[in-house]
């Protein structure tokens, strides 16, 4: 979101719609944390942080004569930029089972202390986790994918998430239960071909 | 909470110990580019002209196929059957040098 509070949002929106191209290199710098943050949280596999930027950015321009003030702008572009990732995310095929053989070694070593200890993971191997959140949560559908994102790794509020996306709070709520649901079947269907 | 969900939740703890703390200012130039294709392609839009001169092509070119298919049957009449006969087979020089029976 843009932090400076000296900047004119509604003075540089009306110049965009005029086609100035000052204003539009001025709303893309004041409106790029927002966006990359989205983009990198949710970033499908082999897709450049930059392009999905760009594309944002694109749409944005596209329909900034739609945009009525409705809700604050940072929060419609971000709507822009959540769907975007979405679109991308579903392009991109799931693997049809998600296997042991499909970790890396820190990988393997963390999921198995965290399936099998009740001790913390050390901080050594919190890139590790990361990683393998990341393989798991791609295991979900796009959107549920997103809530989990939002609310376990970026620990937003449910409201937080409505804003952000745009999706109702019990819509958000049922996605969740249903991610969650599909990482524990995940978990307990790794824990059983580590057994076997 | 069961064993997966207190093993997912051990998880995520130890993800968000990874910083994300990468540059989130926009790279050199990335400001213009987007600006500049923004524009380029509120631009590509065609003019109200250019929208319909398109549909105008194609409602001229069914006008003319249909000017065809309704005349058809005239244009067929007026073919002659033979078109051998109405050529002129004599030779206009052979006439002027008196070479040929032109009566």
């Amino acid at each position: 979101m843009p932090d400076d509070e000296s900047f004119d949002l509604p003075g540089c929106l009306e110049r965009v719609r005029q086609r100035d191209q000052a204003a539009a290199r001025q709303l893309v710098d004041q409106l790029y944390p927002l966006v990359i943050r989205i983009v990198r949280s949710h970033l499908p596999r082999r897709v450049l942080e930059e392009d999905l930027a760009q594309e944002i950015f694109m749409k944005m321009f596209t329909r900034i004569e739609q945009f009525q003030g409705a809700v604050p702008f940072p929060h419609w572009v971000s709507r822009i930029a959540v769907t975007t990732c979405i679109d991308h995310l579903r392009a991109q095929k799931r693997r049809p089972e998600f296997r042991w053989a499909d970790l890396s070694e820190g990988e393997a070593d963390v999921l198995d202390a965290v399936m099998t200890n009740e001790n913390e993971v050390s901080p050594d191997e919190a890139m590790a986790a990361h990683e393998l959140v990341h393989k798991l949560l791609a295991q979900l559908k796009p959107e549920d994918q997103m809530v989990i994102r939002l609310l376990d790794l970026e620990q937003k509020t449910i409201s937080e998430i409505c804003a952000i996306t745009g999706w109702n709070g019990s819509l958000v709520k049922v996605r969740a239960f249903r991610a969650r649901r599909k990482l524990r079947k995940l978990f307990e269907s790794l824990e059983r071909k580590e057994r076997s | 909470m069961n064993r997966s969900d207190k093993a997912w939740q051990r998880l995520i703890k130890a993800a968000r110990q990874v910083s994300e703390e990468q540059e989130s200012v926009a790279p050199y130039g990335f400001a213009t580019r987007a600006a500049a294709h923004a524009f380029t392609a509120k631009r590509a839009n065609p003019s109200l002209i250019e929208q319909f001169a398109l549909r105008a092509v194609g409602v001229a070119s069914l006008l003319a196929v249909l000017g065809v298919v309704s005349n058809y049957t005239m244009l067929a009449q007026s073919t002659p059957t033979h078109v051998a006969d109405s050529f002129v087979t004599v030779d206009p020089a052979s006439i002027v040098l008196g070479e040929t029976d032109y009566e």
